[in-house]
């Protein structure tokens, strides 16, 4: 769970962190789609692969379902809701 | 294969090859060459993660000096999100630069990908007669005659592994029934054959060749030891020449011996590599399992875990649908929550949805157990104006 460079583009990034869960593109399409995920399963996977582009509203379900896994690992919602909060969170880290 | 041109049909008209890649499994090629003025990358055999890389680095290399650029992959057998990630951003390179990407003969599982993720509109389409596969997967899956039937098995097989949806139990059951009447019938020495499967948790007979085996399985269950048990837990195999001077299994094997059992043989079954039970094999003379018996046995278990792997039972069937269920079950609680905070709240399903996500994530609740609090707190409406979702959201 080592905090993202500003370099990363979004996708390897969450996919990243859905390695880092541990999670397979099943089970974490399953999470996601638990919690009112739209997209099915071949559509998450090309997002995670960087072939498709998230919804701003994907985006944070996604998100929101790699950080229940880490919540359950003992994290504490390491993955940015969006974009603007990845970049939060990177100014955060530069400041403290 | 089809029309239009093979991977090496291509590379001869198109006169010099100069790259031929091949990875690790031999199962992946590319052949550059020139038709015309343009650059033409055939695609052959399955493009994953691990070759994708080498695809996109090649066609980096193309790009650099050709404006004009076909992949042809009337030879490309596979392609996931990985390989279209490549091609996706070549080709918007290359538009931006003037210039064009063209996608020669795509199979039905390629213009799906290209559809749905919306890289299809920045490559050009070649395809100038395309044959029956491209119909769709769904039908040419029922062309057995088709000459291209293995690209919607890939499909299928993708499908399978990303949504996880097992074949149906009693169809999983047939086969392991066959296996087990297999190995009863050619195994030498065998009085008797059994495959016990992991099931809501715990083991079960799933094909017995008589009462009798499923009778010493169900012993072995209830005394939580026996070569069946062992095997079914640890993943190898377990081979009990004698019951008469066994010592592994003490409140076993005397049961056995009672049924008149005088060697055991228990093989390992698995999915995806993981242990999920174990063919067994009877027998009332000691010593029958000779060491070619021992190799067919092992050959049956091997069969039979090839098809609890492609029927996904690495969780059994019952596991899985009650994982979806409570899936379901969520995203009902989920909506329900989203209405009651539009309502609440007057705000959009999206805007809703996030105020759950901030609710769950400072509260580090899971996104379920706020959801069926907001709906909860409808019941308490009428005595509480003020109710705690309110409260939480401001506070």
């Amino acid at each position: 769970m080592a905090e993202t460079s500003a370099a990363e583009q979004p996708a390897e990034l969450l996919d990243r962190y859905r390695l880092n869960a541990g999670l397979s593109y099943g089970d974490l399409w399953l999470r996601y789609f638990e919690i009112g995920g739209m997209s099915n399963a071949l559509e998450l996977e090309a997002i995670l692969c960087g072939a498709l582009r998230p919804s701003p509203h994907d985006r944070e379900v996604i998100a929101h379902a790699l950080n229940e896994r880490f919540v359950e690992l003992g994290g504490n919602h390491p993955v940015p809701y969006s974009e603007s909060d990845a970049e939060r969170r990177r100014d955060q880290n530069g400041k403290s | 294969m089809g029309n239009g041109l093979t991977a090496n049909q291509a590379a001869r008209r198109c006169g010099a090859e100069l790259t031929t890649a091949k990875d690790r499994f031999g199962k992946f090629a590319i052949t550059v060459g020139f038709e015309n003025a343009r650059a033409m990358l055939a695609i052959r055999g399955e493009v994953d993660r691990v070759n994708a890389p080498e695809m996109g680095a090649i066609l980096d290399a193309v790009i650099e000096r050709h404006r004009s650029v076909v992949l042809d992959f009337a030879e490309l057998d596979f392609m996931n999100g990985w390989g279209l990630g490549v091609i996706a951003a070549r080709a918007s390179r290359l538009r931006r630069s003037g210039g064009t990407l063209t996608i020669r003969s795509p199979s039905a599982m390629v213009l799906r990908l290209l559809d749905v993720t919306g890289v299809g509109e920045a490559v050009l389409l070649e395809n100038p007669d395309p044959p029956r596969r491209h119909l769709g997967a769904e039908q040419s899956s029922e062309m057995s005659e088709a000459p291209l039937g293995t690209e919607p098995s890939h499909l299928d097989r993708h499908a399978g592994k990303i949504t996880a949806i097992p074949a149906a139990t009693d169809v999983v059951d047939g086969a392991l029934r066959l296996v087990v009447a297999l190995a009863r019938a050619t195994v030498g020495g065998a009085d008797g054959a059994s495959v016990s499967l992991r099931r809501h948790g715990h083991l079960a007979t799933v094909a017995a060749s008589d009462q009798t085996i499923a009778d010493m399985d169900a012993s072995q269950y209830a005394s939580g030891e026996g070569p069946c048990v062992d095997a079914s837990v640890n993943g190898r195999w377990f081979h009990a020449e004698s019951l008469d001077t066994e010592t592994r299994w003490p409140a076993f094997t005397p049961r056995a011996q009672a049924l008149g059992i005088k060697a055991i043989l228990s093989s390992p079954l698995l999915a995806e590599d993981r242990p999920v039970g174990a063919l067994n094999i009877y027998s009332r003379t000691s010593m029958a399992f000779a060491p070619k018996d021992q190799e067919l046995a092992s050959v049956f278990a091997t069969e039979a875990s090839l098809v609890l792997t492609s029927a996904g039972v690495d969780v059994t069937d019952e596991q899985l649908s009650a994982r979806r269920n409570e899936a379901l079950a969520t995203r009902r609680v989920i909506a329900q929550a989203e209405g009651v905070i539009m309502e609440r709240e007057g705000v959009e399903a999206d805007d809703a949805y996030s105020m759950l996500c901030d609710y769950s994530r400072r509260s580090n609740r899971p996104f379920r157990e706020r959801a069926e609090d907001v709906v909860s707190s409808t019941h308490r409406l009428r005595l509480d104006p003020e109710p705690e979702l309110r409260q939480s959201h401001n506070g």
